[in-house]
């Protein structure tokens, strides 16, 4: 059985002769939470963004469920970005112009879900991980923490095959990390791959493995 | 088929809400497109009513009517109709025979006026029922031949100078091609046999044809003097008329295509500038999932909307200008139309940014600060 999600010999970098990653392989088995850390600058935010079909590796592949991903047409991956993918990106990205609901409901869209539907579980969502505010409130009106906690929610709420998360728990408490790190176990244990960036030693003790760029 | 309507129902409150969020760029492209409504209604719309009156007025003076006249001797018949009927180009066609006098049967010293037996089945356009009772012996009279008889109401019977009886069922509108005829008293004939026929009148559809349909009506006379026959025809309004259409015309086209053009430009700026201001917003949408063509979809639905309530504005508030400022309108279609156009125009200018905006490196786009 082929793993969820996998790296084979992965190049890449924004500039030519610069490569950020050189010949780069991993495998994430489902029900795994993964941690991958490393100095500033080595490439780990962009390693997720190319584990998340988000940019095309110099060379090598990135198979999901064994499928080569690049080989696919755009449309397709953008699909399997809103379907089998859950994002949260280290600055949370949020659209300040919209309410808090609305940015967490945002992928409803993407993978053709009914809003109406999806709401009970966005409002689920955010009250478990503590984010209980005026239906009206927007991403200006909340704090660092409380925005990347409703970025997770976002990342959650199609229940995605592979979880990615850079830095997320960066901006949080340690009792907060701590709820969030127990969702990622959870998460887990429904047979998702849960992968996150990170150079938190508390967070990386309590994944299942890491790996250090 | 829902996942469909569920999709277009995303596409469609995401384009609102994205509208919302960036209100100077949405006023802009409403003003914009209103704008393009009014200019081009106050100036081409203006030329478009003035164009309609003077053609209007060309028109109601007969400019595409064909008059044949035609001495008793001549051997013209109400069979003429049959072989017109296979002539193209025509709109209308109708008979009639040698003038005679009538009188109020009730008042024997009363108005004379010329009654005339009238033939063909396009009668019906000027008030004269298709199945008429008792043909030959029922007349239908304008407003003036009514009330020069005495009988202002359209009911009665009048009286032939040979003693002979018709009785009036009713009015006829006397179109202004037919005016000539006034007052007019028509008794309508049953399609028997060919009857004698003084007058014969043919209305081209266009003023452009009626050279054409003269030709044609000429050639189906079949007079036995042909002597005898006078036709007469407007081809010099109908020429005067084409040339004030083709030269208002140009001139109209020539300035709609031109705001039009400026307008595009503009509004396709605004959208550039807004897809710019938002890239960050379209790089997170691609990265959470959003296809190209939603990303489009989004954009465009949003060109739609702003620019549907900026020609409904324009197309509203240039309406209400020419009608104090006492202009003639240019009529619901064009006034349609150029909102649709200025719609079409916004929805155009918008495809260059929306494609652009979809195309971008999600990635790129989230890491501009």
């Amino acid at each position: 059985m082929a793993p969820l999600l996998e790296a084979r010999e992965l190049t890449f970098g924004y500039e030519p002769d610069v490569p950020l990653l050189d010949d780069w392989s991993a495998v994430f088995e489902a029900g795994e939470v993964v941690a991958i850390t490393g100095p500033s600058g080595r490439g780990k935010s962009t390693l997720l963004y190319l584990l998340g079909l988000m940019l095309a590796p110099t060379a090598g592949q990135v198979l999901v469920d064994g499928e080569a991903a690049q080989a696919l047409p755009d449309r397709v991956r953008a699909r399997m970005r809103a379907q089998e993918f859950g994002f949260v990106f280290q600055d949370a990205a949020l659209d300040a112009t919209r309410t808090v609901l609305d940015n967490v409901l945002e992928t409803a869209l993407y993978r053709g879900e009914s809003r109406s539907a999806a709401i009970p579980v966005a409002e689920g969502l955010l009250e478990r991980f503590g984010v209980q505010l005026r239906a009206e409130a927007k991403p200006g009106q909340v704090s660092g923490g409380q925005a990347q906690r409703i970025a997770l929610c976002r990342a959650l709420l199609g229940a995605p095959q592979i979880l990615l998360a850079d830095e997320p728990t960066g901006n949080l408490d340690p009792a907060s990390s701590d709820v969030v790190v127990d969702a990622f176990h959870e998460h887990a244990a429904t047979g998702a791959t849960v992968i996150v960036v990170t150079h938190d030693p508390t967070l990386v003790a309590r994944c299942d493995r890491s790996i250090t760029l | 088929m829902s996942g469909w309507f569920r999709r277009l129902g995303g596409i469609v409150r995401e384009a609102f809400a994205a509208a919302g969020s960036s209100p100077i760029a949405s006023i802009a492209t409403v003003v914009m497109v209103a704008g393009l409504c009014v200019t081009v209604l106050l100036t081409t719309g203006r030329t478009v009513g003035a164009e309609q009156a003077v053609l209007g007025s060309i028109d109601s003076a007969g400019t595409r009517a064909i008059v044949v006249r035609a001495d008793a001797s001549a051997g013209l018949t109400s069979s003429v109709l049959d072989r017109l009927s296979v002539v193209d180009g025509i709109e209308w066609a109708g008979a009639f025979g040698p003038a005679h006098d009538v009188t109020n049967t009730d008042i024997p010293d009363g108005s004379k006026v010329a009654a005339r037996f009238a033939f063909g089945t396009h009668l019906t356009s000027i008030g004269i029922p298709a199945a008429a009772a008792l043909p030959g012996s029922t007349a239908w009279g304008s407003t003036l031949s009514l009330a020069m008889l005495g009988l202002p109401d359209g009911a009665g019977s009048v009286t032939t100078q040979s003693g002979g009886d018709y009785t009036v069922a009713g009015h006829i509108d006397v179109p202004d091609w037919l005016a000539f005829l006034e007052p007019a008293l028509l008794v309508p004939q049953a399609p028997s046999d060919p009857e004698p026929v003084a007058v014969l009148v043919v209305l081209a559809e266009r003023p452009d044809l009626v050279s054409a349909v003269s030709a044609a009506v000429q050639s189906v006379l079949a007079v036995d003097d042909p002597t005898k026959i006078t036709i007469t025809t407007s081809e010099t309004l109908a020429q005067l008329r084409a040339l004030v259409q083709g030269q208002l015309g140009a001139f109209g086209r020539g300035l709609v295509l031109l705001i039009l053009a400026v307008s595009g430009l503009l509004v396709a700026a605004i959208l550039t500038g807004l897809v710019t201001l938002r890239r960050k917003d379209f790089g997170r949408r691609r990265a959470l999932g959003a296809t190209r063509g939603l990303i489009v979809g989004i954009l465009l639905t949003q060109t739609l909307a702003l620019a549907t309530v900026g020609a409904v504005l324009g197309t509203g508030i240039a309406t209400v200008v020419l009608a104090v400022g006492g202009d003639p309108l240019p009529g619901l279609a064009f006034t349609a139309g150029i909102g649709i156009l200025a719609i079409a125009v916004s929805i155009v200018a918008a495809l260059i940014p929306a494609l652009v905006a979809a195309r971008r490196d999600p990635i790129r786009e989230l890491r501009v600060p």
